[in-house]
């Protein structure tokens, strides 16, 4: 597995929160399986990931279906996306996160680069 | 164009006599565009006799009084909008346009005059033939709506009539958001069986349409935060554009889970052009934001 070069602060404050909130639960966060399942698939560079699934708490969607972590922000870096189509960028992240799309995962906002967009010039 | 319009109140009119058998009507709206880039206020000549063909003047005088409408001579409008803005000064005041008899159809009062006639000739051509202008001095509200005032009651006095497009409820010369389309359904309700599934209902939807957009909610009130920018953005690239509201259980039911199929896209909004998924709304943001729209569209 690559390294992961770049985490975010709030997603490890908001992990570090959550794991101490359900400390008895042994499964791993959704926001967790989202790391490693785009990790493992993608090979991500970079790998942000934001919780912000309190921002839609008042979704009537969300509401209905009763899980906590709904809506996430991703930035994703890898050498998987090169030469292809937004379209088809985003349909492998949700390729690999189609498990927890099913399992109550509402939305994703998703950035995908490949490195070399994200390099300096 | 960067011109909002305001609608005045009643308020103008209360104090307005016409001597005339019919009575004032209880509401006359003019309209007031304000022009997003506020000129200082000028003192412009009035408009001479000539049509104004010049660059504006630029020299400031001291307060000239209003003319009256009978006095003004009216300029003709041109067609060509480049022309329009050189011969209408883009200052503020009162402007009264009139039809090819001559007859005056409507009394406004802009922030932007060139501007607003501009507006007028796109919108109503055969009602603009020529405009008379006053340029109000220190054009703050109370004087534009007192120089309205004027024009109106030496119109009325003299005529007895109030021009059509003053009338109460004539929204001829108001800017308008354009007429939104309804949302288009997939099926007939709920309750009729289908004889063409949902799969091909979707595919003939997007090929017969330039663009689509899946949106949860219409397209007038949506549901989601997503799809609310999805419009914004089609709406401010001026696309002609279908919506489909995936919460319709009555009229689209079951096509949330169908569409998520049909596209493999597990989301919503979803905006196809010419048959073909673009993407949802991270996507159009980003292609709005790059430009990349408006050629997509155009193609």
């Amino acid at each position: 597995m690559l390294p992961v070069r770049s985490h975010s602060r709030r997603v490890l404050a908001s992990l570090r929160v959550r794991m101490a909130s359900r400390a008895s639960s042994a499964m791993l966060s959704r926001a967790g399986r989202i790391r490693s399942k785009l990790q493992s698939s993608l090979e991500a560079s970079v790998l942000d990931i934001e919780d912000v699934s309190h921002q839609h708490a008042g979704h009537a969607a969300v509401v209905e279906s009763g899980a906590a972590e709904t809506h996430f922000n991703v930035k994703i870096v890898s050498s998987k996306f090169e030469g292809k189509s937004l379209v088809s960028r985003h349909r492998l992240v949700y390729d690999a996160l189609a498990d927890e799309l099913r399992s109550g995962l509402h939305a994703l906002s998703i950035v995908a680069k490949t490195p070399q967009e994200v390099a300096p010039k | 164009m960067a011109t909002r319009t305001v609608g005045l109140s009643s308020s103008p009119l209360r104090s307005l006599t016409s001597s005339s058998s019919h009575p004032p009507p209880t509401r006359i709206t003019p309209t007031l565009s304000f022009a997003s880039r506020l000129k200082p206020a000028l003192a412009l000549p009035l408009l001479s006799a000539t049509p104004r063909r010049s660059a504006r003047p630029r020299s400031p005088r001291v307060s000239a009084a209003l003319k009256n409408l009978s006095e003004t001579v009216p300029v003709s409008v041109p067609a060509d909008s480049g022309e329009l803005v050189r011969r209408f000064p883009s200052a503020s005041g009162v402007y009264a346009v009139h039809d090819g008899e001559g007859g005056l159809q409507f009394v406004g009062i802009s922030r932007n005059i060139a501007a607003s006639i501009a507006g007028h000739r796109r919108s109503v051509p055969e009602l603009c033939c020529s405009v008379k202008v006053g340029v109000v001095d220190e054009p703050d509200r109370a004087a534009l709506t007192q120089a309205w005032k004027s024009w109106m009651e030496e119109h009325m006095t003299a005529t007895g009539k109030v021009p059509p497009g003053n009338e109460s409820g004539n929204t001829t010369w108001i800017r308008q958001p354009p007429k939104k389309k309804p949302d288009l359904r997939l099926t007939p309700g709920r309750h009729m069986q289908l004889t063409v599934p949902l799969e091909e209902l979707i595919d003939q939807l997007v090929k017969e349409n330039k663009v689509v957009a899946f949106i949860k909610g219409s397209r007038s009130a949506p549901m989601c935060g997503f799809s609310q920018r999805v419009i914004g953005i089609l709406e401010s690239e001026g696309v002609d554009y279908e919506s489909v509201d995936v919460l319709d259980e009555e009229y689209n039911c079951g096509l949330r889970e169908t569409l998520k199929k049909y596209t493999n896209w597990p989301t919503f909004p979803q905006v196809f052009v010419d048959g073909e998924l673009v993407g949802g709304c991270d996507i159009l943001s980003s292609m709005f934001e790059k430009g990349e729209l408006s050629s997509l569209f155009k193609k």
